[in-house]
């Protein structure tokens, strides 16, 4: 091979490797250069931070993506899980009660499991269906207040606080990135989570069983929106039931920007980071340079249309992408 | 044949088809005169769906010409076909369940004033079509709320209405009770009684010799023979049918142990019957018979992919219950689906975890895959299979047709079962490939493998298997083996000529 196509190959493979990166580094230097504050410590600091809140419960929806399927009920599993998880502070103590938020979370999930799988409910009905459900029932739990913490509590560690000056939401979101990695890479339920979304038919008829699967993938998701919801309550130390509406449009839009097929069959944790650090550095970049905030939102939408435009481009079969939700 | 007294309804003169290096259809011409039933036959893949797709406008042909009424005509598209007076009724119905009867036959066509539809004129113009079929349907009626047999005529009726010259139709029988079948060739009888040339493609010879006049044949996409039906014989068209040669290597002297399978009285769903049989260690039985004979069903079931609703199924003894494929394939009972693309390969995933989906308990060590145990075994499996990839991380979907059935056939050995179920091993897949994959069966049964086979390809049965069930209509119509297992004689049994002493052919439920 001669050392013009070897370059020309190493080129186009990094690019296909690392091309997020590549995106996310080219918006950078572009807002450095426009907006003299962003390049700021604190600034990055901060951008890195509200990216990872969304990336965590964006990480869970990659799996169920990946298997075939998505959530839309995340923003209303967050919001119920962070008022339970609030209520419970004062009586059995932050550690408890964050890990009953994370517990309330992987039960929404897991009930959309068994809506999906066992009453063959399309994913995109049945966890509509939940959204409203769980709004319901997190309104019905606090009657419609608000609930708040007062004084010096632990919980506001989920936020604010730092390991090696790092806040407490980045190291939460490459911890769980580096897990479920290794549970996509390294487990069987993971391999079989992708084999369900590539071809779930073809699964079932290779003894994988499907439904236990997508239980668990949706527990996931569950868990990874109530922690989402939790820290953004920690941030303020109030949480209620209208809190996070919109997280699952964020959710699904930075899987998808961060490269993540809708089709199912494959996933890119990594990407999903990536997705949500552009998304949140642009909105960063338009604030410093005084964009007012309504046109903030047409960023989001614009950029999930280029990159779901990229992806059927590629050659993705449309068949496939039109296909809702998985059932067994 | 061209006198100017009988031109052809339709002609069609030297067509030939190409795909991708495969002749699917090669040099054939055959004509329909009016009034006439031409019956077209022959095996899976003879080539008269190409055949057909072409007359509809479907697909092009790669050479040669059509002519209707003498005029040479080209079908660029379905709306030219129906233009032109060929009407095609699909096996494949191809009709709008929520919309009624009359929206159905006029799709498209709808009687308008101005620019909105002219709902009494439509329903007056749809009982007129459906009462010349004689027929009692309400034009009114959602199509989804009409049993089977009257779609079949709703398709009837919306060809019809079109004024054709030329009515094309599919195995219209497939789906249809013995009753419906009498009925549909009574009126197809009607139909060419009115002028119009019907041409009537269907496996079961009963019905061709019921109602054609001629009756051709296709086989390996060549036309093999054209002649009136009263100087042809359900065994000679059978002949032509099936007169190909088999592949050339022979099937071994096999040596079959214990029983290992046991099958009795077996029904499936509401759709297969009365199946038993022992199967035993290296050996091979062929389930043989037509599409919807049931076949399927009995791997599907044995695998726990359909429930088993009578009968017992025993593995060396044990009695087994099998409601998910992972009950099968602890009973060591493994599956190598008929549509590899649909039900077979993972297309997002690479060559070894295809490979590994079913044994990763195997590999997995205190929670974790074992890459290496996974590419090891991995390894075992290309080099007893003879697979051919450049690396084993390479997606499956990038893998000729006959490397992707190796990969899911190694899936299936890899869980160590001692019975195989294979459902179609060699679709989809070229002649080299094909001779690997018999060869492999072979081995596999010599180390005592106990193979259960299903194939459409009579051939193929042959080759491979010690004795032979033939199907039809979901019941087990008779078993052969030695010297009374050929071509013919399954034929005869798929084709329900066998069942006329016996009792009555059931009705197909598909």
């Amino acid at each position: 091979m001669n050392p013009a196509t070897l370059g020309r190959n190493f080129i186009t493979s990094a690019w296909r490797s690392y091309r997020m990166a590549f995106v996310v580094l080219a918006v950078g230097i572009l807002l450095s250069f426009f907006a003299p504050h962003f390049l700021r410590a604190e600034n990055l600091i901060n951008v890195l931070t509200n990216a990872s809140v969304v990336a965590i419960v964006g990480l869970g929806m990659t799996l169920a993506i990946a298997s075939g399927n998505f959530d839309l009920s995340v923003g209303a599993t967050a919001a119920f899980a962070s008022v339970v998880s609030l209520s419970m502070v004062p009586h059995y103590g932050v550690f408890i009660a964050v890990l009953m938020g994370l517990v309330v979370g992987a039960i929404v999930g897991f009930c959309n499991g068994i809506i999906i799988t066992e009453l063959r409910v399309p994913a995109f009905i049945a966890t509509l269906g939940t959204l409203t459900i769980v709004r319901g029932f997190s309104l019905i739990y606090t009657q419609g207040h608000d609930i708040t913490l007062f004084g010096d509590t632990g919980y506001k560690v989920l936020s604010g606080g730092r390991v090696l000056g790092i806040p407490a939401p980045i190291i939460l979101a490459l911890g769980i990135t580096l897990v479920l990695a290794a549970v996509l890479k390294y487990t069987p339920f993971g391999r079989h989570t992708l084999a369900i979304g590539s071809n779930a038919a073809a699964a079932r008829k290779a003894g994988v069983r499907v439904n236990p699967v997508l239980w668990g993938v949706f527990a996931i998701v569950g868990a990874t929106a109530a922690l989402t919801g939790m820290i953004v309550s920690a941030q303020v130390l109030t949480a209620n039931g209208r809190l996070d509406t919109g997280l699952e449009l964020q959710a699904i839009a930075v899987v998808v920007i961060g490269g993540t097929s809708l089709a199912g069959g494959q996933a890119t944790l990594v990407g999903t980071l990536l997705g949500s650090v552009l998304i949140t550095m642009l909105n960063n970049g338009l604030n410093l340079l005084n964009v007012p905030d309504s046109y903030q939102l047409l960023t989001v939408g614009v950029l999930l249309l280029l990159a779901v435009a990229l992806e059927v481009t590629r050659g993705l079969d449309l068949r496939k992408l039109l296909r809702i939700g998985t059932t067994a | 044949m061209t006198t100017p007294s009988a031109l052809p309804a339709l002609a069609v003169q030297n067509l030939s088809r190409r795909f991708s290096g495969v002749q699917a259809l090669d040099n054939v011409s055959f004509d329909v005169l009016p009034g006439e039933v031409h019956a077209l036959v022959g095996e899976n893949g003879a080539g008269k769906s190409t055949l057909i797709n072409m007359l509809a406008g479907v697909l092009a042909p790669s050479s040669g010409a059509i002519e209707v009424n003498g005029k040479r005509v080209t079908f660029p598209t379905p709306a030219s076909a129906q233009r032109a007076g060929v009407g095609v009724i699909f096996q494949e119905f191809n009709l709008l369940p929520q919309l009624s009867v009359a929206e159905n036959i006029y799709l498209n066509r709808e009687p308008r004033r101005g620019f909105v539809i002219d709902w009494p004129e439509l329903y007056r113009r749809a009982s007129a079509v459906i009462k010349t079929l004689e027929i009692d349907i309400n034009p009114r009626t959602p199509v989804q709320e009409l049993p089977v047999a009257q779609q079949q005529l709703v398709e009837i009726a919306r060809a019809l209405s079109m004024d054709p010259r030329v009515i094309i139709m599919d195995e219209p029988t497939a789906a249809l009770s013995e009753r419906e079948v009498d009925r549909l060739l009574y009126l197809v009888k009607t139909l060419a009684a009115r002028g119009v040339g019907v041409i009537y493609v269907s496996h079961r010879l009963n019905e061709v010799f019921t109602v054609a006049n001629r009756i051709s044949v296709l086989r390996d996409g060549r036309h093999i023979l054209t002649a009136p039906a009263s100087e042809m014989t359900e065994d000679s068209v059978v002949a032509a049918m099936v007169g190909r040669e088999l592949l050339h290597t022979e099937r071994p002297t096999r040596h079959p142990g214990q029983v290992v399978l046991s099958v009795q009285n077996m029904a499936v769903e509401d759709s297969v019957k009365n199946v038993s049989f022992d199967l035993r260690a290296g050996e091979v039985i062929g389930l043989a018979g037509l599409m919807g004979s049931g076949c399927t069903q009995v791997l599907e079931a044995l695998f726990g992919l359909r429930p088993i609703t009578a009968g017992t199924v025993t593995m060396a003894g044990q009695p087994l219950s099998l409601g998910a494929p992972r009950q099968a394939q602890h009973a060591r009972i493994g599956f190598v689906p008929e549509d590899r693309k649909r039900a077979g390969i993972l297309p997002d995933l690479s060559v070894v975890n295809n490979f590994s989906i079913a044994v990763l308990d195997r590999i997995t060590r205190l929670l974790f895959l074992s890459r290496r145990r996974e590419g090891a075994l991995m390894t075992t499996y290309r080099d007893k299979l003879h697979m051919r990839y450049s690396n084993a991380g390479q997606l499956i979907s990038s893998l000729s047709g006959g490397n992707q059935q190796k990969v899911i056939l190694a899936r299936s050995l890899a869980q160590d079962c001692r019975v195989l179920l294979l459902s179609e091993p060699t679709r989809g897949v070229d002649v080299g490939a094909k001779a690997e994959i018999y060869a492999l069966i072979d081995d596999l049964v010599a180390e005592g493998m106990a193979v259960l086979l299903q194939s459409s390809e009579l051939p193929e049965v042959l080759r491979l298997s010690d004795r032979c069930i033939v199907f039809a209509g979901g019941r087990p119509q008779g078993e052969l083996d030695g010297a009374a297992m050929d071509q013919p004689a399954i034929m005869h049994l798929a084709t329900g000529l066998a069942a006329e002493q016996g009792p009555p052919a059931p009705e197909i439920i598909t």
